[in-house]
């Protein structure tokens, strides 16, 4: 049993809108090679591709599966991504699919939200939703130097987490991402957005079994520091969460948001292909 | 046998901007950034007329959050500046145009990244000192389009024709260019910068971890010198990739953020493995042109 503070949280709501698409800087990105490709796949509503679907493969870039969220005004667009929890609940508040409820599965730019495909011929961009934002402050009560980060409590009691007989938490992790890969985000604090894979390398991704990656895998990367930013530090460990699809862009690629930082003295993880968010918040019967 | 390029054909521009102030975030009570072990701090950092740090000085031990060397000029509006930002290039001279110091020489030594893009210039200290901020300083852009006709996988960027002369020592037994470096920076040591444009801006050395970056032999990177990057192609931004090599000089100062350090100018990059990094000590761009301080 995994003992949290949970009773202490306070859950609050905060809302956006679904992000109509936009191409900021002219249509072309260059690609691992500088060829000019055109792509769909952030903003909006991805109808398509769902948590829980390869991470690699698609003719996209950036994918963010489910419904993107953003709000126009600066103070309210970082409350959205400092507050917003994975496993969060939302509902629709505006258009013709007010009423439908989804839940939280990502952070990129925008907010990421799941709902059943059903509710998805009745969303529109502009539509309103709002989310029960919980899980700021949460901790392990039996591992206080580990660091959570965007979780809910719903999501902490669904990873199958246990305590070794070492002390140390055990946590399930669909792949292990080498450090040496790590790339665009790196700037950014750890509590803002995602860290990019950096997929040029077409034939490490396969080499490596990275091309294997799902939307919403828990992942690990080892001696990568999680606390304050996203940096090299041996024997520093940071569990991830796989939330947008592959880029064309060098230093590109699927990416990975930071869900617990943490150290070798605190952390260890087993290998386990079902260790995906789709499947631990059960919104996908097919999996 | 010196490296053929293609110099003679390159459009000499203007490019202007001005000596940039410091900025810091407002209240309420946020001045503060976070160190590697979330601990606030509180230094300069980029920006403005830098007296007493000049190429050629330590990269590390500043009281400093990568400190620009000399002087940071940028300009307000966003296209500008990308144009000052990308045709500057190492090595072009630059002139100030208004102020007391109206007249006074100096050269483009590096360039900042996201959250800042300046261009970074060096000029005496004396010149310096009849500065201010707001200055107008214009640069002969020479350098976009540099190409070397017997080594095509290699991508120029932000070198200036008098850079290329001084960095490059004809080419090896296996047909690669050979570049004269102080050290080499292995992939899982590259940081802030991953993933945006190598045309411009900067790529970070990591420094949180101070026995990796003393393996490496970065712990001594002095402003000014010339690094080799292991594993990393930066054609169209930078990002891992196994046998890519890339050239870059160090701009500015170390950092206490995680995933910063000393900020790398990309000046050269081959995916194909085509450049030949030369371990040559006291490669710096302040003994290569003279500079004085």
């Amino acid at each position: 049993m995994i003992r949290t503070n949970e009773d202490q949280l306070v859950e609050l709501a905060i809302a956006g809108s679904i992000s109509p698409p936009a191409f900021k800087r002219g249509p072309f990105l260059p690609d691992n090679d500088g060829l000019s490709v055109v792509r769909p796949g952030m903003f909006g509503y991805v109808y398509n591709v769902r948590v829980g679907d390869p991470a690699f493969g698609w003719q996209g870039d950036h994918v963010e599966p489910g419904a993107s969220i953003d709000h126009d005004d600066g103070g309210v667009h970082h409350a959205l991504h400092y507050l917003t929890c994975m496993g969060n609940k939302a509902v629709v508040t505006s258009g013709l699919a007010a009423g439908a409820e989804g839940v939280v599965v990502g952070e990129h730019a925008r907010i990421l939200i799941d709902f059943d495909p059903e509710v998805h011929e009745q969303l529109c961009v502009g539509d309103t939703i709002q989310i029960r934002a919980k899980g700021r402050g949460l901790k392990l009560l039996d591992h206080p130097t580990i660091d959570l980060k965007k979780l809910s409590p719903e999501v902490i009691h669904a990873m199958n987490l246990e305590t070794a007989a070492n002390g140390k938490l055990r946590v399930p992790v669909a792949m292990e991402l080498p450090v040496r890969v790590m790339a665009s985000g790196a700037e950014l604090n750890s509590e803002y957005v995602d860290q990019d894979i950096t997929s040029g390398d077409r034939a490490l991704m396969q080499e490596e079994g990275l091309d294997a990656l799902r939307l919403g895998d828990i992942v690990v990367i080892h001696d990568a520091d999680h606390y304050w930013g996203r940096g090299y530090r041996k024997g520093y460990v940071a569990i991830c969460l796989c939330i947008h699809g592959d880029s064309v862009m060098t230093g590109h690629g699927p990416g990975i948001l930071t869900i617990m930082a943490g150290t070798e003295d605190d952390i260890e993880w087993t290998v386990d292909p079902g260790a995906n968010l789709a499947r631990y918040l059960k919104i996908r019967e097919d999996l | 046998m010196p490296t053929r390029h293609n110099a003679d054909k390159l459009v000499h521009v203007s490019v202007m901007g001005r000596i940039a102030s410091p900025t810091l975030p407002g209240l309420p009570a946020e001045p503060y950034r976070l160190d590697a072990d979330g601990k606030p701090f509180l230094y300069p950092t980029h920006g403005s007329i830098v007296y007493n740090v000049s190429v050629g000085d330590s990269a590390y031990g500043w009281l400093a959050d990568t400190i620009h060397p000399g002087v940071s000029i940028r300009l307000a509006d966003a296209g500008a500046n990308q144009g000052l930002n990308v045709l500057s290039c190492v090595g072009n001279v630059a002139k100030v145009m208004s102020g007391a110091a109206t007249g006074a020489t100096g050269m483009v030594t590096g360039k900042s990244g996201r959250f800042s893009e300046h261009v970074i210039v060096h000029f005496t200290k004396a010149d310096r000192e009849k500065m201010a901020i707001e200055d107008k300083v214009l640069i002969r852009a020479a350098g976009v389009g540099l190409e070397l006709p017997d080594h095509p996988t290699v991508k120029l960027k932000a070198t200036s024709p008098e850079l290329l002369e001084k960095l490059t020592d004809g080419t090896d037994g296996d047909g690669r260019l050979k570049v004269k470096v102080v050290a080499t920076a292995p992939a899982h040591l590259l940081g802030a910068g991953a993933g945006l444009v190598s045309d411009g801006g900067s790529l970070h050395v990591q420094t949180v971890d101070r026995d990796a970056l003393a393996d490496a032999g970065l712990d001594r990177l002095r402003l000014g010198d010339v690094v080799a990057l292991q594993d990393f192609d930066s054609r169209y931004s930078h990002g891992y990739f196994r046998g890519a090599v890339g050239i870059g000089v160090v701009g500015q100062g170390d950092s206490p953020r995680p995933g910063y350090g000393p900020g790398l100018t990309l000046l050269m990059t081959s995916h194909d493995g085509g450049i030949a990094p030369l371990a040559t000590p006291g490669t710096n761009l302040a003994d290569l042109f003279d500079l004085r301080p």
